[in-house]
């Protein structure tokens, strides 16, 4: 073997847009990366804001030139829009080699050829190779024999920097030499020495796929069986040797194909991004660049692409032909040539899952992709046609630059580990002839079967089952190859089927039919005979699952059952990461559950209460209709409601009112927040119209209807002048009365002419929201529910994190809602998620990624907005973009005002939520994907306390929610519950959280010079953080004086905040709930 | 400076020491919540006076104004720590200063849900002249919760609070049954008094065109008027033709590039912002 073929390595190799890849890795750019982005989002208001653009009349209406004229065709023929055409060429700036660099790695290139040419005593190809080295391993031995050869006189070099092995695309047999220049340039370029036969060395009849070429005797050191059964074909192996003598040819063929084509490269680039952000192109099987490349010359071949398409175009037709194709079952060739004697398509399908074959019609370049890779990579085409189809905005951003890692994607994962223990599962799957083919890689020759084995397990729970690939090791030349079991962990991701997630039964076939032993031996003892209430006897297997999430969690079940039955895999090496959140949203006393089957009883009683008012006899006017207007009637208040049962002794009685009050002796009573509902009254000419009357016939309705529901229906009531409280089955509801035209009779303003004008004011505002828009959405978020059952666990996850975090009073629970709703119906570039944690991980990714300064985020509830609203809504907002708030949350029914987000975050909130996002993700997402296990998951939900200038600690004994806290405690106060019902007839101490009130008088109070900080989910302690602005000292004036005192400074008296006086009042004011005031900062020294 | 202008001084003053200044004519009165406490609020209070020809309904010379009253403070509160400087005729607190006197309609308290206080401001009115000028001497610390006189905080608040919340639903219909009363005469007699009225003319000769007439008319939004303004915009635009001269198509092509220009220029812009925050590297 001479220097020519690694000389043809070389040329091959800067032809290769590999190279550029190590030029963007480098941990050195990750971080500036992150450091700009935190510079953008924290600038000032008006830094990175998209302003409306002005242009002048002349310049809008000049007379346009010809190249602009080709130009505007050109990008309506090529491009979607003249915005994909500027984002496609800037992302292909970015990655592109400059010229700079190009020709220092030429320079490079040309060096390396030269020291291989110099290596002393370099045998010649005649003197290394024989006849039958195609046998038994004993090419690759002498392959990896030349490399270390080389290897050995390379690393001498001062040329070099680093001189390493690795593994060609992960495979074991095939090591590659890699060089990396010395000094500065040593990021910049990556060359990869990979040793070649002579193009004509092996004869290619010997390399079928259904040739045998490693002799079991050889490999198992035993004679072959005695039966005298024929040796087992070896087609990977075939393939492994192939590949190198084709190397040359198909580097040949992309450069002619690619060479002269801009467009082709650009597709070609755009395709790699699009793979790399999707994980799928790296490790032995992967769909590689070069892959997608030599699907590109196929497409080319076959006229589906000219090479006048743009690189858009191509992108789009290489999808496209992914989505519409199955290389499963019609593979498809490079190769033009109808000779008989070469072997069939068909053969090569009985050998491999995926059939893709090059020029010569004998190597099959998916050799090594497995079934589950391929089907990913048409999922992920599929979807990403779908999205370009869609014509969304953003759909450049979605489809190439969004990362899709498997944590996110896929809605559980597991890892099995140790790796080594895949040894036993190959013996156990009886894959011998497979480790020999694979040349004793357990890991590869493992993975087929498993994936398929789960595949059928879970079946309809299962959408996509995605397996990692190992990844492609790297050692220093000195050291040992790393060994299969090293290579980490087997991550397999489930993406899983909501639809299918409902069922706990697997029914098999009936005991008299044949298929039922198959049955039987597939799942183990877990089958049995059952008899249905068709009449018919069956094998089944039923899982244990009662709740919501016991049901998601059955796959874990099937995985393990079915790993530790066929694969000898027990489940302490299966580390399943599905339901680890789940915790978070449980109540104290169920562990089976999250909450979505109390949500859906008090739901439940809702509407029993609902046909109670419909059916309502004595109201003056009839109801028009019924609505829930509360988070719980949505599924997303994270502590559903359980119906109550005081114990009257632990109260006080208001007899007359038929009430229980708090004792001020005994620890804060439970805590009972009443669910809203609003009833409508039909419209009538009775109503007044006048704003304060109004009010008072509602009250008189709000009397009405309790002395009914209490005549009629025997329920426990109490009316207010704006609602009234009904008691059913130990659910609280406040009903309250609403008149269509209310809003409007607000809104009436009279000029002096006489004219009546509609204008918006606070109040009509407010009764809008609670009467109009608040029951819309509960009713559009209701639905979402029954679309999708996770939407529930992932709204109540990210509301109990922000809240967790202390930053639950700045955002409405809508607003929060709104965004978990997002994650559903606007997926991309994921598929809605069917697990609370994904959902939770989307949500993080969402919060800390979304631009919130340039984009609303619109949420298509019902899929009401065509697409060219949606565009409509945009250019709307940026044309008011500094009117409306920094979070800006648009549904059908609100384009404009975004009514959810008008009183909060304030910037300074929403930023904290963005960086607590942006931390808080990376965090959760390394805890997920390690296999030891998640360690601590709470660790995210904890709030770090370092920032807060004071801190009041509060005693647990009046916390009435103290036991939903992140961390529950071991104990709490007896809250007046009792556990067995009871008769009941008064009514519960309603909507009394002393934590609540307290700091709604600090927020009055010092609001001017504070902000305060809360988990109401049982949070211990209230952050206090005083407002720089405030401690500005300030001249002396009436307005000016609150909660502050006179100094003198130097010749001037000014007012500044009497802190010492305040610290003592919050005190007083929290009297008996707080325990401690701790001033932790003297940042508030004047 | 300083030292010139202050006459008192009170124990425990924090570091930075208040001045106890007659600043701008206001006197600090150090005020506590009970004996427990170190460090104090300050009432800054002057007599209430306005300029000449402003209305104020505080009576002059017999009324102190009070700023900075601390949460705790209630009106009654106030009314006994300044007693002592002679009898008190009233006490209100208010949000902010306003020199007219809240309405003294009774409020409603099923209507008017109390409002939770912070600093507030109070005008305190002396039955005579000289409890201003005592007040204005007083050298405190005024203490607002004491033996004699404990007031409610914390948790005993809230729960007395919760106890007043729960309101007796009789007397909320009495109140609500005696407000229809009042209001359904008010609009008898309106009625009554536009029927009258009816096709009248004024002393100019003018009749009132109502919606109560025999031939009632639209009445007079502005949607209303919108609506028409519509729709003979609409009919106009009927009688025109669209792209039938030379110059309109013209003028409709160059509307076309003119949007795609804008669009490009639009899109440029965007572009230019998501580089400067390095959105297209890829990874």
């Amino acid at each position: 073997m001479g220097p020519a073929p690694a000389g043809a390595q070389v040329r091959g190799a800067a032809g290769e847009p590999e190279v550029m890849e190590p030029a963007l890795e480098g941990t050195g750019k990750k971080g500036k990366k992150g450091s700009s982005k935190k510079r953008t989002v924290a600038g000032s208001p008006g830094e990175g804001l998209l302003q409306p653009v002005k242009l002048s009349r002349a310049e809008l209406y000049k007379e346009p030139t010809n190249e602009e004229l080709n130009r505007l065709r050109e990008t309506e023929s090529l491009f979607h829009s003249s915005l994909l055409r500027l984002q496609v060429e800037e992302l292909l700036k970015e990655v592109r080699l400059s010229e700079k660099k190009k020709e220092r790695i030429d320079a490079f290139l040309r060096e390396v050829n030269q020291r291989i040419m110099r290596i002393p005593s370099t045998p010649e190809t005649e003197e290394i190779l024989q006849d039958k080295d195609g046998l038994n391993q004993r090419y690759f031995r002498k392959r990896a024999l030349y490399l270390a050869h080389l290897a050995h006189h390379l690393a001498q070099d001062p040329l070099f920097g680093s001189v390493h092995f690795s593994y060609t695309n992960g495979c074991h047999l095939k090591p590659s030499l890699l060089l990396r220049p010395h000094g500065k340039d040593e990021r910049l370029v990556t060359v990869r020495l990979h040793p070649c036969p002579p193009p004509d060395f092996f004869r290619p009849c010997r390399l079928l796929p259904s040739k045998n070429n490693v002799r079991s005797a050889w490999y198992r050191g035993q004679s072959p069986p005695g039966n005298g059964s024929p040796e087992p074909p070896t087609p990977h192996y075939n393939t492994w040797v192939l590949q190198d003598t084709a190397l040359e040819s198909h580097m040949q063929l992309l450069s002619t194909v690619l060479g002269s084509a801009l467009g082709l490269k650009d597709g070609v680039a755009l395709l790699k991004i699009w793979l790399r952000q999707r994980e799928l192109d790296k490790g032995l099987g992967g769909f590689s660049g070069f892959l997608v490349s030599m699907l590109v010359a196929f497409l080319v071949s076959t006229r589906k692409i000219h090479t006048t398409m743009s690189g858009y175009q191509v992108l789009r037709s290489v999808l496209q032909f992914l989505a519409t194709t199955d290389l499963t079952v019609n593979g498809i060739s490079l190769c033009l040539s109808s000779d008989p004697s070469l072997p069939a398509l068909a053969d090569f399908h009985q050998a491999f899952p995926v059939v893709f074959l090059d020029s010569s019609g004998r190597l099959n370049l998916c050799a090594d992709v497995t079934a589950s890779t391929y089907h990913q990579v048409q999922h992920e085409a599929r979807l990403s046609m779908v999205l370009l189809d869609s014509k969304a905005d953003d759909g450049f951003q979605l489809l190439l630059m969004t990362p899709k890692p498997m944590i996110r994607a896929f809605d559980h994962v597991l890892h099995l580990h140790p790796l080594s223990r895949l040894q036993a599962a190959c013996h156990r799957l009886k894959l011998w002839p497979e480790l020999q083919d694979h040349g004793g890689d357990y890991v590869s020759a493992a993975l087929g079967p498993l994936t398929t084995l789960l595949e059928q397990g879970l079946g309809s729970r299962l959408h996509l089952l995605a397996h990692s690939r190992p990844p492609v090791s790297e050692w220093d030349i000195s050291q040992d190859p790393p060994k299969h079991r090293d290579s980490g962990t087997l991550t397999l991701g489930l993406l899983l089927r909501p639809e299918g997630l409902t069922s706990v039964l697997e029914l098999g076939p009936e005991a008299d039919q044949p298929e039922a032993a198959d049955f039987r031996q597939f799942w183990g003892s877990r089958s049995e005979l059952r008899r249905f209430q068709d009449g018919a006897i069956r094998e089944a297997v039923v899982w244990e699952a009662a709740s919501m999430a016991q049901k998601r969690l059955i796959p874990h079940q099937v995985v393990t059952h079915l790993l530790a039955l066929h694969a000898d895999i027990p489940d302490t090496c299966v580390h399943y990461m599905g339901g680890l959140l789940d915790v978070l949203m449980q109540g104290l006393k169920e562990t089976s559950s999250t909450g979505e089957e109390a949500l859906a009883a008090a739901v439940r009683c809702y509407d029993d209460l609902s046909r109670l008012l419909w059916g309502l006899e004595g109201l003056p006017l009839t109801v028009s209709a019924v609505q829930g207007a509360h988070p719980v009637l949505r599924y997303t208040e994270v502590f559903p409601p359980a119906p109550i049962q005081p114990a009257y002794s632990f109260f006080e009685h208001l007899r007359e009112q038929a009430s229980l009050l708090p004792r001020p002796d005994k620890p804060c009573p439970a805590y009972v927040e009443p669910m809203t509902v609003i009833c409508h009254l039909e419209g009538s000419g009775q109503w007044p119209q006048d704003a304060e009357a109004i009010r008072r016939v509602r009250a008189a309705f709000q009397l009405r209807l309790a002395e009914l529901l209490t005549q009629q229906h025997g329920l426990r009531c109490r009316a207010t002048a704006t609602h009234t409280d009904v008691l059913k089955d130990g659910f609280v509801f406040r009903i309250c009365v609403a008149y269509q035209r209310e809003p409007q009779i607000l809104k009436e303003m009279r000029s002096p002419e006489g004219m009546i004008s509609l204008r918006d004011t606070p109040a009509s505002l407010c009764l809008e929201r609670a009467t109009r828009q608040l029951p819309l959405l509960t009713s559009a978020l209701h639905g979402l529910q029954q679309q999708h059952p996770a939407f529930s666990g992932v709204a109540r996850l990210a509301k109990r994190w922000v809240r967790a975090q202390l930053l639950g009073e700045g955002f409405t629970d809508e607003s929060l809602d709104l965004v978990a709703a997002a994650l559903f119906l606007h997926p991309e570039p994921f598929t809605p998620p069917s697990s609370p944690e994904v959902g939770f991980l989307r949500f993080l990714f969402l919060v800390s990624t979304f631009d919130w300064k340039n984009n609303p985020l619109i949420v298509n509830l019902n899929n009401e907005l065509t697409v060219e609203e949606q565009v409509e809504i945009r250019s709307g907002f940026l044309a008011t973009r500094l009117q409306l708030p920094v979070m800006v949350v648009y549904t059908p029914q609100d384009r404009k005002s975004s009514v959810w987000t008008q009183d909060g975050p304030s910037p300074q909130i929403l930023q904290r939520l963005v960086v607590l996002a942006a931390e808080a993700l990376p965090v959760l997402e390394k805890q997920l994907m390690d296999p030891r296990g998640p360690g601590d998951i709470r660790t995210v939900f904890r709030p770090p306390l370092d920032m807060y200038d004071v801190l009041i600690r509060l005693s647990p004994r009046h916390i009435p929610r103290h036991r939903q806290a992140v961390d529950s405690p071991a104990a709490s106060f007896c809250r007046g519950l009792l556990s067995e019902p009871g008769s009941l007839s008064l009514m519960p101490v309603l909507g009394y959280d002393p934590p609540q009130l307290y700091l709604a008088q600090l927020r009055e109070a010092f609001g001017h010079l504070a902000l305060f900080f809360y988990d109401q989910h049982g949070g211990e302690v209230i952050g206090v953080l005083w407002k720089p602005a405030s401690f500005q000292p300030q001249p002396f004036k009436a307005s000016n004086t609150k909660g502050r005192m006179v100094v003198s400074q130097g010749e001037e008296l000014v007012l500044v905040p009497n802190v010492e006086a305040i610290l003592e009042d919050f005190a007083i004011l929290g009297e008996g709930l707080v325990q401690a005031v701790e001033a932790r900062s003297e940042r508030w020294t004047v | 400076t300083d030292e010139g202008t202050h006459e008192r001084r009170v124990e425990g003053a924090p570091v930075n020491r208040p001045v106890h200044a007659d600043l701008y004519s206001h006197t600090a009165i150090p005020v506590k919540f009970s004996g427990k406490q170190q460090a104090s609020h300050y009432l800054y209070v002057r007599e209430h006076r306005v300029r000449e020809g402003t209305k104020s309904s505080w009576p002059q010379k017999r009324t102190l104004f009070v700023l900075n009253v601390p949460p705790y403070c209630t009106e009654e509160c106030l009314s006994r720590l300044l007693s002592p400087c002679g009898p008190v005729r009233s006490v209100e607190l208010q949000e902010k200063p306003d020199l007219a006197e809240s309405p003294k309609e009774p409020q409603s308290k099923f209507f008017q849900p109390k409002p939770i206080p912070g600093f507030q401001v109070a005008y305190v009115v002396f039955q005579k002249p000289g409890g201003v000028s005592a007040a204005l001497a007083l050298k405190g610390p005024l203490l607002v919760s004491t033996e004699s006189h404990p007031v409610k905080s914390g948790v005993h608040k809230w729960i007395s609070d919760y106890r007043d919340s729960v309101l007796d639903p009789e007397a909320l219909r009495a109140e609500v049954d005696t407000f229809m009363e009042a209001y359904d005469k008010k609009v008898a007699e309106e009625e009554a008094k536009a029927q009258e009225e009816e096709g009248v003319p004024d002393e100019e000769g003018w009749v009132k065109v109502t919606r109560r007439g025999r031939r009632p008319v639209l009445p007079r939004t502005e949607a209303a008027s919108l609506r028409v303004l519509e729709r003979e915009r609409r009919k106009r635009a009927r009688k025109e033709l669209l792209n039938f001269y030379a110059w309109q198509h013209r003028e409709t092509k160059m509307e076309h590039l003119a949007q795609l220009r804008k669009k490009f220029e639009e899109d440029k812009q965007r572009i230019e912002l998501m580089r400067a925050q390095r959105k297209f590297r890829p990874y």
